[in-house]
This record gives C-alpha cells, structure tokens and sequence, in this order.
C-alpha cells in the first residue's frame, strides 16, 4: 500500500537475482534459501535507494515472480537507479511506468538502457 | 481536487489581468510560454522550444507541463511534465496535437477536464484558422458553454454558434467573485 499525500510517479520492476526468478509460491515454501536471499535482496535494494535516491521512494513488498517493483516520486531517482543498477549487477525490465496525473492511469513505455543514458521508444 | 463547473483556458496572447483570481473559479490550463509569470493547474506546449523555456521559469514551479507523445518520450524524466491524455475527436476534428498552437491543445484539454463552461482568456482569434479551429471544437463540444473574454468593444465573430458567448474581463472578474 502506498503513503497518503505521496504521488509516486514513476515506477521500475528490477528482476530477482537469477537463481531466484521464475518460481512460483510452493517451490518457494519448499526453498527458504530462496526466501532469504529475495529478502536480502529487498533490504539491499533499500539501502542503495536511500543512498541514491533525493525524494522518497518505495519497495513494492507485493510478491511477483518476476521482479521487485519499485516506485519513485521523482524523476531524477528514477533516472539514477536506471542508470547506476549495472554497478551493483542488476537488471531491470526494460519497461517505465509513468502515472498520469490527468488520468489517474499508470501508462507503460519500454525503455532502452546504453551507458550513456536512457531512452524511451 | 476540487469538482468544479468553471475552467479558464488562457491563450497565446499576454494577459493583462490577474490570473491568480482565476484560480478561484477552477482550474486554469495555460498556452505556451507567453503568460509564464505564475504558477497555473496545467501548461500546454509542443514545442521543444517552450517545454525547455517552461522547465527552466521558476515561476511557474508546481504546475503541470502537458505535452504530446513525441516530447513526452524525450522529457518525461522531468517530474512536471506529464502525458497527454487521448483526446476525443482529435481526428474527427483534423488536429494533430504536434502541429496545432498551444491554445487550441490548452482549449481541448480544457474541455476534456471540465465540460461546463469554459472561459477563454487572451485567446487569440484574429489567426483565421484558430478561429476556425475554435469553431470546430465548440461545434463538436454542444454541451460545453465557451465564454470568450475580451476588452470592450466585444467580438461578433462567435455569434453563430449557440454554445459560444463573448463577454468583458467586468463580467469575468463578477462571476469570480460571486463563486469566491
């Protein structure tokens, strides 16, 4: 659930490490090394946001068997986590979602990472 | 936000009145870069030009800087620009959102957000093809009541249309105080 009076407007999905992606709830229950490497996981992507991260920001604590979602009020946040992921080997999903204030509708653009910046396409 | 009847588009053309009143009625959508003195609810621009001036006027810090897909995708880092929305009629009507003026998308937003009454201010109808433009989308709005604000002597050029009113800035700044 989301803070009150905050509006978080981009949003990023950072893949599980790659041991971990793909597996459903009851291979899970099954693996507690899985477990607790994914919330590992969680807390270090925490720690690097507060590092990077001007504005608030939020770790999705919804279960996904893709990724962590991530939300970020600012767009300069969002922009640096992209940008600054392959230093600590991660990889996000190449796809930007972006609430619309007007709408209320959380709109999808894919993204193409290159060293020298971020593009939308 | 405030569920309100009133919005006021401010056109192309610099405004000698006090905006800030305006805000009182509704939600104000302005054009552009020409009245970039105050902060407004949203900004319209599709130009590369405008969006760089918008982003860079501190003035203007807080309101929404509405812009089409193309410049969408290049400024969208930028926390105050926001996407705009599908606009209904866009190709009944023949525009494209790159290539019309500010006002008009400012005027189609406007009518895509409240769909009362829309008061027009320092919108410019001298362009023959804005005027035909405004006449296009009041056409395609019946239900929306569009107000034009002018300095006496008031225009007749909007007479013909049955949801189209032309009225003096004493006449605005009345129906502000009456809503304050």
């Amino acid at each position: 659930m989301q803070s009150k009076d905050i509006f978080y407007k981009y949003s990023l999905k950072l893949k599980w490490p790659a041991q971990c992606r793909n597996r459903t709830a009851e291979i899970l229950s099954q693996r507690p090394d899985l477990v607790d490497q994914m919330n590992k996981f969680r807390v270090k992507i925490n720690n690097v946001c507060m590092i990077i991260c001007r504005d608030k920001f939020q770790v999705d604590t919804g279960f996904s068997a893709t990724g962590v979602r991530l939300w970020f009020v600012s767009g300069q946040d969002c922009y640096d986590f992209i940008i600054r992921q392959p230093e600590f080997e991660w990889e996000v999903w190449p796809e930007l979602d972006v609430m619309n204030f007007i709408t209320s509708q959380l709109e999808s653009f894919s993204i193409v990472y290159s060293p020298s910046g971020v593009n939308i396409v | 936000m405030k569920k309100t009847a009133y919005i006021t588009v401010v056109g192309d053309l610099p405004v000698r009145f006090d905006l800030e009143r305006s805000l009182l009625l509704g939600p104000v959508v302005a054009s552009g870069n020409t009245n970039k003195h105050m902060r407004y609810t949203h900004m319209t621009a599709n130009s590369e030009a405008q969006v760089q001036d918008l982003l860079n006027s501190p003035a203007i810090a807080g309101s929404s800087i509405v812009v089409p897909d193309r410049l969408f995708r290049k400024y969208c880092f930028f926390d105050a620009i926001t996407h705009l929305p599908d606009l209904p009629g866009l190709k009944t009507m023949d525009i494209d959102p790159d290539k019309c003026t500010a006002q008009s998308l400012s005027l189609m937003l406007s009518v895509y957000l409240v769909q009362t009454v829309v008061f027009l201010v320092g919108y410019n109808i001298s362009d023959p093809r804005e005027l035909s433009l405004l006449r296009r989308i009041a056409e395609y709005n019946g239900q929306t009541k569009f107000t034009y604000i002018c300095n006496p002597p008031r225009t007749n050029r909007l007479d013909d249309l049955p949801n189209c009113f032309c009225d003096t800035f004493d006449k605005y700044r009345e129906v502000i105080n009456r809503a304050k």
